[in-house]
């Protein structure tokens, strides 16, 4: 490919200035190069390629404000390694920034400074985007949600067919033929969500958490206009992109004049929408959002679903997906719920807010050009999993099952994926039990 | 005072002012604003960032690698020593020698620190690829002025080289990476931050522990 033209240099160094805050400055000048997160980082850990460290990353943005920004970066760049923004530049920034970062925020917390990596990761592929540059196989995923309102470009007509069948699921698991998966009605206290992964490829999740409803006995709907949960310009760093696609879900429980807003188990899902979006709408919810983690274990405490501790026998482990509980500060609540009716718990180490990322996270699922260096970062999500001895992971996240699913098959290890709401309704104590 | 002392005074200022810069830039791009609803208590956080989050055991960039962790922190407290020695020695205060004998000594170890760590900057393929001559520098200035502090207050001699160096350490402080000094705590305080927004820090511990 040729030169980058004016324009998108252009377009690119403007996002020093206009996401210009105390915080972008701050985290720029701040890496001393000391190295010391090196070792934090799955993509070093398992490949030990001095290149994707997370210091090169917050160098290689880092650089560049340098050298636009700084007076030593403008007058003497090679003493600072202040770099031009050009095609060699923005091709590195490709690869090491989408293609080898998950944008986890692990080294974020182990920085000997307290520099925010992953943010600054993230302005950095803000940059790309701006400049026409996101990975194609990315931005398809983005266009298909902006165009077809689910990432997935499920139609509409497939979508419902799909909810009809899981609702007759729904009926023969709970034995009630009044049981439903509600569709559009307005006034309901839940808007639900799903990520589209789910009437995809995992419908029984749908059910599974329809189950939940149904014990709990709450006034709930889906949309089957708007109901994806993710955001994946969140991950390419398009602002424009990433707040209309939030603004969406927003117009939906305007529409359907809900109360809460529940928020499928999607790790950045949740993060982009419960955390980022009311910063990229500029805008503060005037509705309450929680995640269905949270909504369970709030079921459980108020005495609303009982759980049977006797049903699940085998040893199970957690993962927690890094946007939920790192960047997202769900971190006991799912431990919670596990406790209530798991016997054989175990957890991997490190875990919570220390966990290794599964290697599918900030896009990396989307971008199969990096399919390669995907599963080999997997081996030490493979690794953790395999000290549990446990037969069954359990993640609240659809993309975290899809990277486990992955890694299941690729190491042979022989294991149970599961969603927090699988396992719960695998448990659940229902009046009208078929027997 | 002395040629050399005016020159330290005159780097001295421009140090103030450029690093005042930096500072004010901070201050009026002003505290960050979020539009989410909080999960937690920012200012609870910000605490944790500077104390517990600090904690070696916590952070992986300290307790995997204990040896360089350990000659970071006794470098920097050479350096804070070095400063607060510079005004006194600036103002021609002799320190009495029982304060010298341990102080003194103490720089000589900061200072092997400092050349340890710049050792292993050039040494490790890894590290060295990540650095640019700002690093070098900077290390070198810092180093050699706890070397030369540590001189002066043993020997009491090369008071001009002393002044010169901290004149050119000063100087150059707000335009390397020795300005870090300054973004170390916005640093730790968007941290802080960002966390206590998002109700993860402080953090409580996980109670179960499996099994
Ligand atoms: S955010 Fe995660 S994947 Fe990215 S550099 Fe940091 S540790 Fe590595
Ligand atoms: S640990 Fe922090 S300060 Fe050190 S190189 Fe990594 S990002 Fe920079």
């Amino acid at each position: 490919m040729k030169e980058l033209n004016k324009e998108q240099i252009t377009k690119g160094l403007e996002v020093f200035q206009n996401l210009a805050d105390s915080k972008l400055v701050t985290h720029l000048n701040s890496c001393v190069h000391c190295g010391l997160c090196a070792e934090s980082c799955i993509y070093y850990l398992a490949t030990k390629d001095n290149r994707l460290t997370p210091a090169r990353k917050v160098d290689l943005v880092a650089s560049i404000y340098r050298r636009y920004f700084t007076f030593t970066g403008k007058f003497w760049p090679g003493f600072v390694n202040a770099r031009q923004l050009n095609k060699e530049t923005a091709d590195e920034m490709v690869d090491l920034l989408f293609g080898a970062c998950t944008m986890c925020g692990r080294c974020t917390m182990h920085c000997s400074i307290g520099v925010d990596i992953a943010f600054l990761v993230r302005v950095g592929r803000t940059m790309l985007s701006n400049m026409g540059m996101v990975p194609v196989t990315l931005q398809s995923t983005v266009n298909a949600a902006v165009e077809t309102g689910n990432n997935m470009s499920i139609p509409e007509e497939e979508f419902i067919a799909t909810l009809k069948w899981m609702e007759e699921e729904l009926i023969d698991e709970v034995n009630d033929p009044n049981a439903k998966i509600p569709m559009n009605e307005t006034g309901k206290k839940i808007l639900y969500t799903l990520n589209p992964r789910e009437p995809k490829f995992f419908p029984l999740s749908i059910s599974a958490m329809a189950k939940i409803f149904f014990a709990a006995g709450e006034s709930w709907t889906l949309s089957t206009k708007m109901y994806d949960v993710t955001n994946y310009a969140y991950f390419s760093g398009n602002l424009d992109e990433a707040r209309l696609i939030a603004h969406r879900l927003w117009n939906e429980m305007g529409n359907l004049k809900a109360q809460t807003l529940v928020l499928a188990e999607c790790g950045h899902g949740s993060r982009a929408f419960r955390w980022e979006a009311p910063n990229y709408l500029q805008e503060q919810f005037p509705f309450e959002v929680k995640t269905s983690v949270e909504c369970i274990a709030d079921y459980i405490r108020e005495g609303k679903i009982r759980l049977d501790p006797e049903k699940i026998k085998d040893v199970v482990t957690l993962h927690d997906p890094c946007n939920l509980v790192r960047s997202g500060g769900i971190i006991h609540e799912q431990r919670y719920i596990l406790d209530q009716f798991i016997a054989n718990f175990v957890e991997m180490t490190p875990n919570g807010t220390d966990n290794y990322c599964c290697g599918g996270g900030g896009g990396q699922l989307a971008m199969s050009e990096y399919n390669d260096r995907r599963m080999k970062i997997a081996e030490i999500k493979a690794v953790q999993i395999q000290k549990t001895g446990a037969k069954i992971v359990v993640t609240p996240c659809h993309n975290c099952v899809d990277q486990l699913s992955q890694i299941n098959v690729f190491f042979k290890l022989g294991l149970k994926i599961k969603t927090l709401a699988e396992i719960v309704a695998d448990a659940l104590i229902l009046e009208n039990e078929p027997g | 005072m002395f040629w050399y002392q005016w020159i330290t005074l005159g780097s001295l200022g421009i140090c103030l002012i450029n690093s005042s810069i930096h500072l004010l830039r901070l201050v009026r791009l002003g505290k960050p604003t979020d539009f989410s609803s909080p999960a937690g208590k920012v200012s609870a956080s910000v605490k944790y960032s500077f104390t517990g989050a600090m904690n070696p055991l916590k952070k992986e960039s300290a307790y995997l690698h204990l040896p360089t962790y350990v000659a970071g922190i006794i470098y920097h407290l050479g350096t804070f020593l070095s400063i607060a020695l510079f005004f006194l020695i600036w103002a021609g205060v002799n320190l009495p020698d029982i304060l010298i004998f341990p102080v003194a000594p103490f720089l000589l170890i900061s200072f092997a620190c400092g050349m340890g760590i710049l050792i292993k900057r050039v040494v490790k393929k890894g590290l060295r690829d990540l650095s640019a001559p700002d690093d070098y520098l900077s290390n070198l200035l810092v180093t050699f002025f706890q070397l030369m502090t540590g001189i002066v207050l043993l020997l009491g001699q090369l008071i001009p080289v002393y002044f010169i160096l901290s004149g050119l350490l000063l100087l150059y402080f707000p335009f390397g990476k020795l300005k870090h000094a300054i973004y170390f705590f916005a640093a730790r305080y968007h941290l802080g931050f960002f966390y206590g927004w998002r109700g993860i820090w402080p953090q409580k511990r996980i109670e179960r522990d499996g099994g």
